[in-house]
């Protein structure tokens, strides 16, 4: 082999690649040839070294330099004075460490400073094939102490009195059992420890198994001898090669030892410990299908009684505890049950061994004393969720466990709390699912487990499961039926109360516990054929359409763009969504986030893509469309709900008239939407597009004031109510009837009706969504010197998009977190501040987001002038005379009924978009139009018998299939913006738009998940 | 060997605990590689290996390396506890063999502390938690 | 009799090499009469043979005198023992919790098509068999697929024919 005096790595990780690593490799190659180094230098370009943010990267060896930011031109430089002089160049050196004051103390870490080690005290720490060192930690200590100084009798009293309940899942009382199988009459019995950990994503048994071998056996020699067991044997699974080579191991060393064999410790008690390797079966995990295990039979549980402590392996007397209790047993007696019992809550003692897994940052074996809420364990010690994602729900207590949504995070771990969810504690197998999860496939996937792992020998766990699994699959493909969750229920109560063991008895615990939290998942699988987290594949093309809840064909007119069809682009995208360009620009793309092209590198950017094509596409001709029906259908409300819905009656042949109150139409998308982010033609465009089709509609027209909503009754056939929620919440403070104190969606009226307002130099604008921030941003805009948000709760809560955000902070507003306004200060009738609270985060809330207390004494004061509370908006439905048929709910807004929402309490009057889903998207909003249409259409045609409309065929658009060979990472295109100090004094829009080359390149980076290979 | 009393177990851990004062030993530094399951499969026996490597190439004598189990964090592993004489013990997490030798060659012959591959110094096994002793 | 002798008659053993028949004889020699044996006697066996074919199973039951039946009924019940042949390669997808969760079923459907087999099959050249196991215990990697010894973590669908390539 060659030998070098020097390498030279050039890292080539994504990040340093991204960042230039490559012209750096360039540029050392090119330089070692001209200076005729190559021989004696060899350069070697690395994978990813981790520290991608100072990339790119060089490390120089022999010495081990680490030079940061290397750009080509400092490759000269380095070749000149490090290779050739020895000289390291000092500039590009990693900064020196500033302090090593920095680095958080592992205490400081909430992942370690928040945990109790007890069964896991040795982790980390000792090598566990030494069993000297295992004896330094006071090794065996617990067990000289039993086996001199105290009878059997007293170690049991010691186990019960520190309230240890078996860690394995069942939670009976370990003393308990000990004493049991103590009393059993007989000369031969047994001490059993369960390592088959068999439950899917439990794996503390393996840890404590590989880190502390000796821990084990240890609790073993102490529960033997207490029992009066001479032979022991260690069920261990197959799956676990290590555990079972350091327990081998742990076991010769210990009987070279004198710790296990005969007269142990110089004493009268022996015991030998032997290995049973299991072949695979989750039910040997259930006591007596271990023994049966064991004996070399079918791993099938036995009817109880006899129990174990009586007549257990070869019908002697036995005692089977798991891994995780018997490393316990050395602690308690060595410290006394009276320090184990000091832990924890009243009926659950000591510390009990998470494993951590799934969609958390930190994944890991953690132990903290029971009691600790789950919040806390899965926020604090797993630092929350990977990605910024929503928590969905967390698994414990695995295929017998049941699901923990985000409103029972408070709940303490405490096996009795724990059932009252519907879950158990199980072995504390914890697993965190996320948004991308959906319930109905997880129950579906449980079920599964236990049905493979059913031992067949009751009927109920053997066929019982099978059936529910039957019920589950159909469901997740699209086939599911009215009342098969019912079925699902009824079938899950006659198993768990006919089934033999354990095994049958909880494995219906996950369908029940997740249609218990979920069952609007359920529903939406069986009624809409829909799967909320997008993950039932047979009920979906690509993820990003259905995503989408109005179902645009993302991939479609992604290959037309990359084709340069655009008006074929544009035709696709108007199937379904009458406002493309504005979609284009405010949607919060739904899509996106289940964009598979996601997992690789970035998400592609769809909405821009969107726009793109709205902004550039030669616009077909539009037709009026023929009246060919005689009712007439009048929409309330010039919105994207109330426009959509008089779209569709329109191409079906109806006469639809729009009253809308405002001069221009586009309801909120005009007047709540600043022009920044949505320019007015863009709306004007797609709205005169719907006009075009014969839709009459009627601006400054209310109804209510210049047509009363009866008469409207009277002249039209049916009536579609799509007024928004255009009335702010109040803050409901002291003082909201000073000047300055605006709403903000009346703030972004008055500003969109084009009219002078009075807005002071210092605003403070108080929320967390997206009207806050335009609310600020347009505050800017007019001039305001300081605008600052209050917000209650911290920065990753707010439901505002993070570019919103980030764009407002660029335009110099600022965010306080965590505070809340208490009251506003008045001077002669004018604002002049508001008494703020600071806010710090208690226990979890419905939402799983952490609710915001007051600090009582934290009060401050902030000089404003101006305050825009934007913390939500409802509906003003002053327009319905009182005594209307059309019912109101108990806040002022109107009830609505059926599953869609869409209908209210009188015949022939139905509803959309924000005024009956509360504040939503534009994209919502047209979902409700679109359906709110069919429904319309549906109930005039079933009041004259009519047969149900059909649908006319649609234009056949060839769609290009034409993907990439080879998928190379490429982050998505950037968005050019507008310079940031024209934005501040002018409404225009902030978003410059694709070009084309960037939107075919971006197009080109479609996966294509619609298409079937 | 003879079969222990209480008495021999009480002086095994006397003479461990004198032994594992490696920090009074002719050892300067010891590294543990955290190696379960876990460990290794995210490549921890690489970085032994490299340890060692490092170790025979540079001629260290007062350097040790020796292997434990997991310390909890599985997803920060490749792990590596290294601990000087007289300070505290620094951990460090997602190690590859460049990483490993990097520390090797600037923190433990070098004493400068990596920051940026540090978790976390100290231990979670402090006293002053009252924990794990 | 033991195998060796057996093999001369019995074709279902023809595969095997006399070695491989030796040293079953040998295992089952060792476990005679013990009371529990059969599950370690069959899990010997097959680290040996590779799998429990049905003239395998009667070299076992007639050395530990067990009924064949009895050692059928433990050999299908436990998922660790197989009774079709291995490939040279036990490719091993994670379905625990985990690594479900973490799109485990995507690999296992990706592997399907890649190698064309079916869980528990093998491919016709016998160099990969395809499994399932639930949960390996590595769920800090999830999703997992263990490839003979080596663990693979955080495995995407799409770099695993670049994995694959290296076991030939």
């Amino acid at each position: 082999m060659k030998v070098y005096r020097a390498h030279i790595l050039t890292c080539g990780g994504t990040g340093c690649h991204a960042s230039g690593s490559d012209a750096v490799h360039r540029a050392v190659v090119q330089e070692l040839i001209s200076r005729n180094l190559s021989n004696e230098i060899a350069v070697v370009e690395t994978g990813c070294n981790g520290f991608c943010a100072a990339g790119p990267i060089m490390v120089i060896y022999p010495e081990g330099t680490f030079y940061q930011y290397v750009k080509p031109e400092d490759v000269p430089e380095i070749i000149e004075e490090h290779i050739i002089k020895g000289r390291p160049v000092k500039r590009l050196m990693y900064k020196e460490p500033v302090t090593e004051k920095t680095i958080p103390h592992m205490l400081d870490i909430p992942f370690f400073g928040k945990q109790k080690l007890i069964a896991l005290k040795n982790r980390g720490l000792i090598d566990a094939e030494k069993i000297d060192e295992y004896i330094a930690r006071d090794g065996y200590m617990g067990a000289a102490k039993a086996l001199t100084q105290m009878t059997p009798d007293e170690v049991i009293e010691e186990v019960k009195k520190s309230g240890l309940r078996g860690r394995g899942g069942g939670g009976f009382p370990t003393g308990l059992k000990w004493s049991f199988a103590r009393k059993s009459p007989g000369d031969v019995k047994y001490i059993l420890c369960n390592a088959d950990e068999g439950d899917p994503g439990a794996f503390m048994d393996r840890s404590i198994l590989e880190a502390d071998p000796h821990a084990v056996l240890e609790g073993m020699i102490i529960g033997g001898y207490a029992i009066g067991a001479n032979e022991g044997y260690i069920y261990c699974r197959a799956e676990y090669p290590l555990a079972i080579k350091r327990l081998t191991i742990a076991i010769d060393q210990a009987k070279e030892y004198g710790l296990l064999g005969r007269n142990i410790l110089g004493t009268d008690y022996s015991l030998d410990i032997f290995i049973y390797q299991g072949a695979g079966a989750f039910v040997c995990g259930e006591e007596t299908a271990l023994m049966n295990s064991i004996e070399g039979k079918r791993g099938m549980p036995r009817p109880r009684p006899p129990f174990p402590a009586t007549k257990g392996l070869w019908q002697k007397p036995s005692v089977l505890n798991n891994v995780e209790t018997f490393a316990n047993i050395p602690q308690i007696i060595l410290n006394g049950g009276d320090w184990y019992a000091s832990m924890g809550t009243e009926r659950s003692k000591g510390t009990k061994v998470f494993a951590l897994t799934g969609a958390v940052n930190n994944v890991g074996l953690v132990e903290v004393p029971m009691g600790t809420p789950i919040g806390d364990i899965i926020f604090d010690i797993g630092g929350g969720i990977k990605k910024g994602k929503q928590y969905k729900a967390a698994q414990l207590g695995g295929p017998s466990g049941g699901c923990i949504p985000a409103e029972a995070l408070n709940t303490p771990t405490d096996y009795e709390e724990i059932v009252k969810l519907g879950a158990i504690m199980g072995s504390g197998g914890l697993i965190v699912m996320d948004e991308d999860t959906c319930m109905v496939d997880t129950a579906k996937f449980f079920m599964e487990f236990c049905q493979e792992e059913s031992c067949g020998k009751c009927t109920p766990c053997r066929e019982g499961t099978k059936r529910m699994i039957e019920i589950l699959k159909r469901i997740c493909d699209g086939q599911g039926k009215e009342g098969d969750i019912e079925l699902l229920e009824e079938l899950a109560y006659t198993i768990k109360d006919s089934a033999l063991c354990g095994l049958g008895q909880t494995a219906p615990n996950p369908v029940l516990s997740t249609i218990r939290y979920f069952r609007h998942e359920y529903e939406a699988h069986i009624y809409e054929k829909r799967c909320p987290a997008v993950v039932c594949s047979k009920l979906f093309k690509s993820p990003c359409q259905h995503a989408c809840p109005i179902g645009m064909d993302v991939p479609a007119y992604m290959a037309l763009v990359r084709a340069n069809r655009l008006t074929d682009a544009f035709k696709v995208m108007k199937r379904t969504n009458p406002f493309p360009g504005v979609c284009g620009r405010v949607c919060p793309q739904f899509c996106t986030k289940k964009c598979r092209r996601g997992q690789l590198d970035e998400p592609m950017a769809i909405a821009w893509i969107k726009r793109f094509i709205a902004d550039n596409a030669k616009r077909p001709k539009i037709d009026q469309v023929p009246v060919t029906r005689k009712q007439k259908i009048a929409v309330i409300g010039a919105g994207p709900a109330g426009l959509t819905a008089a779209q569709d009656l329109c191409l079906r042949g109806y006469k639809v008239t729009v009253f809308e109150e405002l001069p221009h139409a586009g309801g909120m998308m005009r007047y709540a939407i600043p022009e920044y982010r949505l320019p007015r033609n863009v709306i004007e465009q797609e709205v005169d597009d719907i006009r075009a089709l014969g839709v009459e509609i009627k601006t400054n027209t209310r109804v209510g004031r210049d047509v009363s909503f009866e008469q409207i009754r009277k002249d039209y056939d049916a009536v579609v109510i799509a007024v928004g929620a255009h009335k702010s919440w109040k803050l409901d403070i002291e003082g909201e009837d000073l000047d300055g104190v605006w709403g903000a969606v009346e703030f972004l009226r008055e500003v969109n009706l084009g009219k002078k307002v009075g807005i002071g130099k210092r605003v403070a604008v108080v929320g967390g969504g997206n009207s806050a921030i335009d609310a600020a941003r347009t505050a800017v805009r007019l001039g305001a010197k300081d605008v600052t948000i209050l917000y209650r709760r911290e920065r990753k809560d707010m439901p505002a998009w993070e570019n919103e955000i980030v764009a407002a902070e660029h335009e110099g507003v600022k965010i306080e977190y965590l505070v809340a306004p208490v009251r506003l200060i008045g001077k002669n009738g004018k604002l002049v501040g508001v008494e703020c609270q600071r806010m710090r985060l208690g226990e979890f809330d419905r939402s799983g987001r952490r609710k915001p207390i007051p600090i009582q004494g934290s009060e401050f004061t902030l000089a404003v002038d101006t305050i825009i509370p934007a913390i939500s908006q409802n509906t003003d439905a002053s327009f319905i005379p009182a005594g209307s048929d059309v019912a109101l709910d108990k806040w002022g807004g109107i009830k609505t009924e059926g599953r869609a929402k869409n209908r209210t309490s009188a015949e022939g009057v139905f509803i959309a978009g924000d005024a009956a889903s509360g504040p939503a998207t534009v994209v919502e909003a047209i979902d409700m139009g679109h359906k709110t249409a069919i429904d319309v259409d549906a109930y005039i045609r079933a009041k004259n018998n009519e047969p149900p409309y059909k649908e006319p065929p649609e234009e056949t658009i060839e769609i290009p299939f034409e993907v990439d060979e080879e998928v190379v990472e490429t982050p998505r295109a950037k968005m050019p913006e507008l310079k940031k100090s024209e934005r501040m004094i002018s409404f225009k829009e902030v978003e410059l738009g694709y070009s084309k080359k960037a939107a075919h390149r971006e197009a080109c980076r479609c996966l294509r998940c619609d298409a079937e290979l | 060997m003879a079969k222990l009393t209480i008495e021999d177990l009480k002086k095994i851990k006397e003479r461990v605990e004198r032994e594992d004062q490696f920090r009074a030993g002719s050892k300067r530094v010891k590294i543990t590689v955290h190696m379960g399951t876990c460990g290794i499969a995210s490549g921890a026996k690489e970085i032994l290996d490299t340890f060692m490597n490092e170790i025979s190439e540079s001629n260290a004598t007062e350097v040790m390396v020796t292997t434990s189990g997991c310390i909890g964090i599985c997803s920060r592993e490749p792990l590596a506890t290294v601990e000087e004489q007289g300070k505290d013990p620094i951990v460090y997490e997602y190690l590859t063999p460049n990483k490993a030798r990097q520390i090797f060659k600037q923190h433990i012959l070098g004493g400068v502390v990596q920051t940026e591959f540090v978790m976390a110094k100290g231990s979670e096994h402090d006293t002053k938690k009252g924990v794990g002793k | 009799m033991s195998a060796v002798e057996k093999s001369k008659t019995d074709p279902g053993l023809a595969e095997f090499t006399a070695e491989q028949l030796a040293q079953v004889d040998k295992i089952i020699e060792a476990n005679k009469g013990k009371p529990g044996s059969l599950i370690p006697v069959l899990e010997q066996v097959q680290e040996v043979c590779g799998y429990l074919p049905a003239a395998i199973q009667k070299v076992v039951s007639e050395g530990l005198n067990i009924p064949l039946a009895n050692v059928f009924g433990v050999v299908t019940f436990y998922s660790f023992f197989t009774m079709v042949p291995r490939g040279k390669h036990v490719i091993r997808v994670c379905l625990g919790t985990a690594c479900y969760v973490r799109g485990s079923q995507g690999l296992l459907d990706r592997l399907t098509h890649i190698l064309g087999i079916e869980p528990g099959g093998c491919t016709e050249d016998r160099n990969f068999s395809l499994e399932t196991v639930r949960c390996l215990g590595a769920c800090g990697l999830a999703p997992v697929v263990v490839i003979d010894s080596d663990t693979h973590g955080q495995v995407k669908a799409a770099k695993l024919e670049q994995v694959l390539a290296k076991y030939n």
